[in-house]
């Protein structure tokens, strides 16, 4: 069950992703190149969000 | 002589034959046997009426019910696991959780653990309130992160002595009073029943941090409400021999029965069968497999004689439990009386 989408917030920092093999969080700015800094894995993965998720426990 | 043994076993035995089961319905209403007074009688219900507590310790109750009839029994049954009302976690607010369980299936696990909380010192939460109030809800706050441990030997492959916090057990579960249940309730009283009870594994960088809602539910609704793990009855078993069995049968015939039933006695330099204890048997019914002894020996149960057993999950004392049972059959009775009488004013 989730709650109500809200307006979109202003962009405040660059998003934080994690690199799928080594799992350190990089930070990637727009039209910068996605690779990750310690290893050479290319596929990353958003953070789970900050927003509240309210669940049945049914 | 032969016809009144055969109406009293009609009216009082439910027969196991070898390929079916027979007088299994009441029959003794009033007028259907001649010479029977079959009429209800509170004197005689009275009399005949009587409630045997077997064994009881903190979690399990076995007592008996002699004299009513299946449908009442059958009726504290149901109300024993549909209708008791008990404490159970119902909203899962889920602020972080990036375990490998996924969130819905971390709130179903956190529903069915019983929560030791007394439901009668609650009330049902009102249709459509989303918040809840101290009155009606209880909160408590689950927040576990697991990190690697620094001081683990290099080649270890124990995950006790690798991580921290790996497992998340029911102790981890924190009470949040809300409003003035921190007077009402002392601190320790509201916990869940169990604090081992695993509900997910982490690995390190993995957090699960969360606030669950419970509330008073009944079975019915969903069986995490249920405050019987569980509770069931079993007729009397009544084992009768019908010819004297001797000798090495009658060793053969203790075998065949659960231990205990039939006992083998020395009468006269020769073996004799006894039953001793018919209560304990099981039916497995193996008697019916021997061709010599199946004839010797008549099973039945007596249908008025109930042997409940209830197991409690913890959150309730059994006889509590069957007390509660009581009186929401009481209730409904009166409600129904309550109806009767509104109709017959129009």
């Amino acid at each position: 069950m989730d709650t109500h989408k809200d307006v979109q917030p202003p962009k405040q920092e660059p998003i934080i992703y994690i690199c799928g093999e080594c799992h350190t969080e990089n930070q990637i700015k727009s039209r910068d190149p996605i690779r990750c800094r310690e290893c050479v894995y290319r596929i990353k993965y958003k953070k789970r969000t900050k927003r509240l998720v309210i669940f049945d426990a049914r | 002589m032969a016809a009144t043994q055969a109406v009293e076993e009609m009216r009082s035995r439910v027969v196991l034959g070898e390929f079916g089961v027979r007088n299994v319905h009441t029959t003794d209403f009033p007028g259907n046997y001649s010479g029977y007074d079959d009429a209800w009688d509170q004197e005689r219900f009275e009399k005949n009426f009587r409630v045997d507590v077997v064994h009881m310790d903190e979690n399990s109750l076995e007592f008996d019910m002699v004299g009513i009839d299946a449908s009442i029994a059958n009726a504290f049954r149901r109300i024993l696991l549909a209708e008791v009302p008990t404490m159970a976690v119902e909203k899962v607010l889920v602020y972080n959780n990036t375990s490998i369980v996924q969130d819905e299936i971390l709130a179903h696990r956190l529903g069915l653990i019983p929560i030791h909380a007394d439901p009668r010192l609650f009330e049902y939460r009102n249709q459509g309130d989303e918040e809840g109030t101290e009155i009606d809800t209880l909160q408590f706050r689950l927040q576990v992160r697991c990190t690697r441990n620094p001081h683990a030997a290099k080649d270890s492959s124990d995950p006790n002595e690798l991580y921290m916090n790996h497992k998340v057990y029911t102790r981890h579960m924190t009470w949040i009073p809300l409003g003035n249940q921190a007077d009402l309730f002392p601190e320790g009283t509201i916990r869940p029943v169990h604090d081992d009870i695993l509900i997910a594994q982490l690995r390190p960088g993995q957090e699960i941090d969360l606030l669950m809602h419970c509330v008073k539910g009944i079975g019915k609704d969903h069986a995490k409400f249920s405050p019987v793990a569980t509770a069931s009855y079993r007729l009397l078993p009544d084992i009768t021999l019908l010819e004297p069995v001797e000798g090495e049968a009658a060793e053969e015939l203790s075998r065949c029965f659960s231990p205990g039933v039939v006992e083998v006695q020395e009468v006269q330099g020769k073996k004799v069968a006894r039953v001793a204890n018919p209560r304990l048997d099981t039916f497995s019914r193996e008697i019916f497999r021997n061709e010599k002894l199946k004839k010797a020996v008549r099973l039945a149960r007596v249908r008025d004689h109930y042997i409940f057993s209830v197991e409690s999950t913890g959150v309730l004392p059994p006889d509590v439990l069957v007390s509660e049972a009581i009186k929401v059959l009481m209730g409904k009775c009166r409600r129904f009386l309550d109806e009767l009488d509104a109709v017959q004013m129009d």
